[in-house]
């Protein structure tokens, strides 16, 4: 390739790219936002060095995961041997008493998928058509109600538990699945408004317009356009929502007890009795944890895609 | 379309409208803003659950008290620090690592799944993590490191200043990736005609960020600061896993610092009284911050 030339083209892979449409190069991951344009010879050498970069940046967040991974499958003395030990024979042991031993974690996970399930499900049934609304309709109040749910999404905690720890106690409530699933709805509800409008002010408004002079129903233009428009938003809402609700920790430590208790408190008390076992703590967590790490990955392209401008915005220009 | 048709299509509108967020609203006056005027109600009391028949109305009492607790000021001074710098590192690191990131011909796939995997983890199990497997004296990753390096052997929660310094860490390590994937959508949606542009105008490298970059992903960056400060103004599971708010109060946010004062000393007149604090300063963080959203 000529030099003069190099200059206004795209080297390499983005080359063969260049010919088609941006949205089709986003599909096949060839998602660069703008063309490498540098000399051929400086180019490997800084690409080897962000290879490197990228290669240490991968191990500071997967190193701790993939470590505990490992311990979980180590004896308590392996655990503590200096300097660690990679090399072992491993065991499923801690697996089996996490599992099927005293202190199994099965009740906790079924506690924990009863309240995420649900609290999700209905934090998905009020958060969309609000959010709706709010992103595209005529709502009267409209800067003030954005502003409420915004507010509401701020609220500590720790502001929450107090009151809802006296009333529940009050009225035996304490324990049970509908006070914490009631207290989810607190942080779920407003983030998924808040996350929703975001994709739903994404879809161009011809779109709608062109729905409604078909003369199709308002709510039939909402579930039939609108809605098929989002499904990426709702999908990364639905897990955000999840996740946050299986992870959550303060208001199951406070509100929960011996009945409800999810993954997340009988993990802390685990460490808070067995403060050395740390090869059932990881073996614990990994049980605790394997759902929303299996949910993460699954849904990481749709979590990423989401996260980005919707359709139209990528397709208007090529 | 007559003015009459017009008008009723407008009200249609209108009903259609907050029939679809009156549902939503009335789910969260119940369960958000009925139980902070409660709270509200409560921090004008004397609760505690140790001492029950000193129970009763105590006027503004709880809030004269704090003015003299050195602890609370504690509290506010490191709920500060531990806010901003978190929000900082994680801004700038996410956005240098996307800028980064961004560059690179091959594993970007593979860095995207590591990136998942700290968000996805629940905090208070990153906390037990990093209090066991890697900030543990002698046998933790970062203290092997640090004895391998020379630099010796650290009692990472257990040092009053090396414990703050160990919370933000944990923080920025599992919420940076957040910040990073933002950014990193933000940066892959932008269009590519205004960079060749720029470029043939000989605009280098740092005057295409600044003017070019910054500008056009500004929205992603307000996004990430306003929930990220969201989260660093009530972060508790991971604190309270790795340090529990210590040693003595070295760890202690505000946040921390109601909970242990409502359910640990069962003081809950007092807790709701520094609740209300906290709430006061999230909801002037996140009404500023409502501001720079909405402005341009």
């Amino acid at each position: 390739m000529k030099r003069g030339q190099a200059r206004f083209s795209r080297s390499g892979r983005a080359e063969k790219g260049a010919r088609l449409d941006f949205r089709v190069r986003k599909m096949i991951g060839e998602n660069r936002a703008w063309p490498v344009f540098t000399k051929e010879g400086t180019a490997r050498i800084r690409t080897l060095l962000l290879v490197a970069i990228a290669a240490v940046l991968l191990a500071v967040w997967a190193f701790p995961i993939l470590w505990a991974l490992l311990t979980s499958f180590k004896t308590e003395r392996d655990v503590l041997a200096y300097p660690p030990t990679v090399i072992f024979t491993p065991t499923l042991s801690n697996y089996r008493d996490v599992i099927f031993g005293s202190a199994s974690l099965l009740p906790n996970l079924v506690s924990s998928v009863i309240i995420a399930g649900v609290s999700t499900a209905l934090t998905l049934l009020f958060s969309i058509p609000a959010a709706y609304a709010l992103a595209r309709l005529d709502l009267p109040a409209k800067r003030a109600s954005g502003f409420y749910v915004l507010a509401t999404q701020m609220l500590p905690p720790v502001g929450l538990i107090i009151p809802y720890y006296l009333v529940l106690q009050k009225v035996g409530g304490l324990d049970t699945y509908s006070g914490l699933i009631l207290i989810y709805l607190t942080f779920s509800l407003p983030f998924a408004i808040w996350l929703m409008v975001s994709y739903f002010e994404d879809i161009p408004r011809e779109m709608e317009e062109a729905a409604l002079l078909d003369r199709a129903g308002r709510l039939r233009a909402l579930w039939y356009v609108i809605l098929p428009q989002v499904r990426g938003g709702i999908a990364v809402t639905t897990i955000f929502v999840f996740l946050n609700a299986w992870n959550e920790f303060l208001f199951a430590v406070v509100l929960g007890g011996n009945r409800v208790r999810p993954v997340t408190v009988a993990m802390f008390n685990f460490i808070s009795v067995e403060q050395t076992l740390w090869a059932k703590l990881a073996a614990g967590a990994m049980l605790a944890m394997a759902p929303v790490i299996l949910l993460g990955l699954l849904a990481q392209r749709h979590i990423v895609k989401g996260l980005t401008v919707g359709a139209v915005k990528g397709g208007g220009r090529t | 379309m007559s003015a009459t048709r017009v008008a009723t299509f407008a009200r249609q509108e209108r009903r259609f409208a907050l029939a679809l967020f009156l549902p939503a609203l009335v789910v969260l006056l119940v369960t958000t803003t009925a139980p902070l005027v409660y709270l509200a109600w409560n921090s004008a009391m004397r609760i505690d659950l140790s001492m029950p028949w000193l129970s009763g109305f105590a006027g503004a009492s709880n809030y004269v008290n704090m003015g003299g607790d050195p602890r609370f000021w504690n509290s506010l001074r490191l709920t500060l620090v531990y806010t901003v710098s978190t929000v900082v590192l994680q801004v700038t690191l996410g956005l240098a690592l996307a800028l980064l990131v961004l560059r690179i011909p091959h594993g970007q796939a593979a860095l995207r799944v590591a990136a998942i995997l700290p968000i996805v983890l629940a905090p208070v199990v990153v906390g037990l993590f990093w209090r066991t497997l890697v900030l543990s004296p002698d046998v933790g990753l970062v203290d092997v490191v640090t004895r391998a390096l020379g630099l010796g052997s650290h009692n990472w929660l257990g040092d009053p200043q090396l414990a703050l310094i160990s919370v933000i860490a944990i923080h920025t390590w599992q919420w940076t990736p957040f910040a990073f994937l933002v950014m990193l959508a933000s940066l892959s949606s932008l269009p590519p005609d205004v960079f060749e542009a720029a470029r043939i105008d000989r605009a280098n490298a740092w005057q295409r960020f600044i003017h070019i970059t910054l500008p056009l992903i500004r929205p992603a960056i307000v996004i990430v600061v306003i929930m990220r400060t969201m989260i660093a103004l009530s972060a508790f599971a991971a604190i309270f896993a790795a340090t529990g708010g210590g040693p003595g109060t070295a760890t202690e946010i505000l946040n921390l610092y109601a909970y242990r004062t409502s359910f640990s000393e069962f003081n809950l007149g007092y807790g709701a009284a520094l609740a209300m604090v906290l709430l006061a300063i999230t909801l002037g963080v996140s009404f500023a911050m409502f501001r720079v959203r909405r402005g341009r």
